[in-house]
């Protein structure tokens, strides 16, 4: 399965090689534009087991630049943008797995290849003990919060790319 | 059958007559005895729900959630287009212009409300701000949170927005909304305990129907819930209590 084509604006001018986790490639175009997050709103999709989208909010889908029918049955790294490790991912799944909440910030990568930054929560769906599927509720993140991260998450690619 | 109906402490004083107006129109419409428990705060209607007299109860989502998980109380109906949303308001000449100016120390008046205080920290995020940075200051009344705040012994005031766009025309031109949540998903609900399960679908055709019915929708419109009540299945309650959890932190 192949992502919704990505419409890249005019900013979007930088060409980022990405490997996703399930071994798919693609060549990302991004810009440097920040989106504002939307004040006093917050940001909720659901996923399957898979991490497939079942449900987003209309904050989720405005932020993004996708059409819901766009969003809805793909995959949830279609957000996934490069500056974000991928051991925040890993270290995501592995928690949401063991039936536990996570949290972090997040640079989510949007259609036109501008981004926004996101406090994310993900817990698992547990119904009748068993986990049938995930929530992911974004709030909006301080400045000096993005900054920290940003910081951060440079040190972890650069780490990730030096290990063999 | 006789049964109690417990309604949460948080609704403003206006709807007084309208809860009972319900109380006597599901009376009539379930042929069940029902008896209107309005206790005045968090910690009375605490200590009701524990002592097993809550048969049906209106509560706010963070109740709710505990009640739902740990006591298999069941979701009949939330009302349409009524969620708990907040707002974060400042003295009209207050230098304040947005949330991200507010500082550590900020001064915050509010109602002893649980929900209106986790939207609101989280609405205080991008400044960088959580409880600990914020002297709280808990009043009686919405109106003597907005008081406090307009005479500038508090930098804010937190309110349900309900009670926010309840407030005078006077009183409003004294403040000024810094954030409003937008949060939706969020709602009171209805619940019904599991002892009277089969009782549910006669309270819930009764709730359902009262949105334009003749006797139905003075009652609603009383209750400031002009579009009705909606039913809520056992997933949907859980979608919320999963989305409440994630506000926790």
């Amino acid at each position: 399965m192949s992502f919704p084509p990505m419409q890249p604006a005019a900013d979007a001018t930088v060409s980022r090689p990405h490997a996703y986790h399930d071994g798919r490639t693609a060549t990302l175009m991004l810009s440097e534009r920040e989106r504002p997050y939307p004040e006093g709103r917050l940001i909720v999709s659901r996923t399957d087991l898979n991490g497939i989208i079942t449900h987003c909010n209309e904050a989720f889908v405005e932020i993004s630049g996708y059409t819901r029918e766009e969003l809805i049955g793909q995959p949830h790294c279609i957000l996934r943008h490069p500056d974000i490790p991928r051991a925040v991912y890993e270290d995501l799944w592995n928690t949401l797995k063991a039936g536990k909440k996570w949290f972090g910030y997040v640079k989510n990568l949007c259609k036109d290849g501008s981004h926004y930054w996101v406090y994310a929560t993900a817990v698992p769906n547990m119904r009748g003990g068993k986990i049938v599927g995930y929530s992911s509720v974004r709030r909006e993140p301080s400045r000096r919060k993005i900054e920290e991260a940003v910081a951060q998450y440079k040190e972890m690619i650069a780490a990730e790319e030096r290990a063999p | 059958m006789n049964l109690n109906f417990l309604v949460a402490p948080d609704f403003s004083p206006e709807r007084f007559a309208g809860w009972h107006l319900l109380n006597t129109f599901l009376q009539r419409k379930s042929d069940l005895a029902l008896r209107l428990l309005t206790p005045a705060s968090a910690s009375e209607q605490a200590a009701l729900v524990a002592e097993g007299k809550a048969d049906i109860i209106y509560a706010n989502p963070f109740d709710a959630a505990s009640m739902i998980r740990d006591s298999g109380y069941v979701a009949l109906v939330k009302p349409v287009e009524k969620s708990n949303e907040v707002v974060i308001a400042t003295r009209s000449d207050s230098p304040l212009a947005s949330i991200r100016d507010l500082q550590p120390g900020t001064r915050v008046a509010l109602t002893d409300n649980r929900d209106v205080k986790l939207v609101g920290l989280r609405l205080v995020e991008p400044a960088d701000l959580t409880e600990a940075d914020i002297t709280w200051q808990v009043v009686e009344s919405y109106q003597a949170a907005a008081r406090q705040a307009i005479q500038g012994n508090v930098d804010v005031c937190f309110l349900l927005a309900e009670a926010y766009h309840s407030l005078s025309r006077l009183t409003k031109t004294q403040l000024r909304p810094l954030v409003e949540s937008h949060i939706a998903d969020i709602s009171h609900v209805l619940l019904v305990h599991p002892r009277i399960v089969q009782e549910a679908d006669k309270l819930a055709g009764a709730l359902l129907g009262m949105k334009g019915s003749a006797d139905g929708q003075p009652v609603l419109d009383e209750l400031g819930i002009p579009n009705g009540f909606v039913a809520m299945d056992a997933e949907e309650a859980e979608f919320m209590i999963d989305l409440m959890d994630t506000l926790l932190e």
